[in-house]
């Protein structure tokens, strides 16, 4: 089948599957080191999600739902591409701006300012783009008066709040958010949710895993249902929240 | 390409200004631990035991160009064995040519490198040792050292992953090779035991050769040369294989 040219945006998934150790510390040898991509899974492994298919349309926004365990923040890290699938593939068209571990960028050691430089530059802005995005960005976070400081004497709400500032400025058609919102106080949360709204109304394309009911239906249009590593139900975001209460409360 | 070398650059800086600003001497680190070790062999070798070997003197400056390659070479390959573990949560949330986790400690251990040459050039005014024209070698020999230190930091990051032993391992070897290279001795010095030709199958060795031909021209062997060549490129391409086929399982395991 030829594949068509993807709009910016878009994504398609085909027959993915990763697995894992079921125990970290059994014993390797080279030969399971060297292992390629192969779907055989041998003793002591498990696939962690498996012939997971699906395909996002540029502006759609998706709801990833399931209890802990099943797969949601693996599959969120395969579109973002920061681990590669065993079985089948990830297609993007465009960058993704990943709201995974976001403070994970960031250096202690570092000022507030030098770590504004160093993430957004990691993830792709010139320095250019970063100086003129860089007031905007300090403003959001609301830490006007802490850039000079040691990122490590900042408190633990104000770290969140920089990260994300930063990775949500990122210029790219695809946001992945994995449960960060859950952080920050309420004044912040509601900043966010008003940032993330801003972005959809730009036309980008929102993955957001989540356990909150309210934040899913407020944002996303589709759900993707993960139970025991696949892919249950993919349907409109209220038919999979229903689908997911029946089976599990 | 473009990003490539953005990211390694934001990264190498990273390093420096983190071991420039947390560290009130700074800059003096990374001259202190070659002037150290020069000091002592320089006691034991000529003041205790009178070393004079004729075309290794001035035996401080034959010591100090063999010490601060040496300790480019030292402090990056153990650095490598952490450059996955230490950095799991970042290299977890970037999507960057994961290549640059083992070519940032190489450029900044590199750079330190380049910050430490005026510490040679006041030891050859001091002595006034002759400075030949194979001085321009250092080029060749700066870009011969950080290829081969890339090779080795690409087969042993990985493998640090799961084998977590051989960071100590590593450590060991390093220590063994010090010796096993000509830092304190030269390769001809070897002669007596005839192990000046397996000698040169240390990669260091050729390397080391070209540092020192700067001062003392006669030590210079181009087989050696030769042979670091062969062996740097042979572990350059078994490090680009051996990272590819590891890297998949060590982004799951980090």
């Amino acid at each position: 089948m030829a594949a068509p040219a993807m709009a910016s945006g878009g994504m398609r998934v085909e027959g993915l599957g990763i697995r894992f150790k079921r125990n970290r510390m059994s014993r390797r040898n080279f030969k399971d080191l060297f292992a390629g991509r192969n779907r055989r899974s041998r003793p002591g492994e498990f696939w962690a999600l498996k012939d997971i298919s699906f395909t996002v349309n540029p502006g759609e926004s998706i709801g990833v739902v399931g209890r802990n365990g099943q797969g949601k923040s693996t599959l969120l890290k395969l579109v973002a591409q920061v681990m590669f699938p065993d079985a089948g593939e990830v297609q993007v068209s465009g960058g993704v701006a990943p709201l995974i571990e976001i403070t994970g960028g960031f250096v202690d050691d570092l000022s507030v300012r030098d770590n504004v430089y160093l993430t957004a530059g990691l993830h792709g802005m010139t320095k250019r783009e970063i100086d003129r995005a860089y007031d905007e960005i300090i403003e959001f976070a609301g830490i006007r008066d802490f850039v000079d400081t040691p990122y490590k004497h900042l408190s633990s709400g104000m770290k969140v709040r920089i990260a994300f500032s930063v990775i949500s400025r990122l210029d790219e058609p695809i946001l992945l958010v994995d449960e960060v919102l859950a952080v920050g106080d309420k004044a912040f949360r509601e900043k966010c949710f008003t940032r993330i709204d801003e972005m959809l109304a730009d036309g980008r394309t929102l993955f957001l895993v989540s356990h909150s009911e309210s934040d899913l239906l407020r944002f996303c249009t589709r759900g993707l249902y993960l139970d025991k590593g696949e892919l249950v139900l993919d349907a409109p975001i209220g038919d999979v929240i229903d689908r997911y209460n029946a089976d599990y409360n | 390409m473009a990003r490539y070398r953005r990211s390694l650059w934001l990264l190498t800086a990273r390093d420096l200004k983190v071991r420039y600003t947390t560290s009130a001497l700074g800059y003096l680190w990374s001259i202190i631990d070659p002037l150290l070790m020069a000091a002592i062999y320089f006691f034991v070798f000529v003041l205790v035991f009178n070393r004079h070997v004729p075309g290794q003197e001035p035996y401080i400056v034959f010591l100090v160009s063999g010490l601060l390659p040496w300790t480019w070479f030292n402090g990056a390959i153990s650095d490598t064995t952490r450059a996955f573990t230490s950095e799991g949560k970042l290299i977890r949330s970037t999507t960057i040519p994961r290549t640059i986790w083992v070519g940032r400690i190489v450029l900044s251990k590199g750079i330190e490198f380049l910050l430490s040459i005026p510490v040679m050039v006041v030891f050859v005014l001091a002595t006034g040792a002759p400075v030949h024209w194979e001085a321009v070698l250092w080029i060749p020999a700066i870009i011969l050292q950080a290829a081969l230190t890339f090779g080795l930091g690409l087969i042993i990051a990985p493998l640090v992953v799961f084998f977590r032993d051989l960071e100590r391992a590593v450590k060991l070897i390093l220590r063994l090779l010090f010796y096993a290279s000509p830092i304190i001795y030269g390769l001809n010095d070897l002669e007596k035991m005839h192990l000046t030709f397996w000698g040169a199958f240390n990669p260091l060795a050729g390397i080391i050769g070209l540092y020192r031909s700067a001062f003392f021209p006669k030590d210079l062997n181009w087989f050696d040369v030769g042979v670091s060549v062969a062996l740097t490129a042979l572990i350059v391409a078994v490090g680009i294989l051996v990272f590819r086929r590891t890297i998949r399982t060590v982004l799951k395991e980090i």
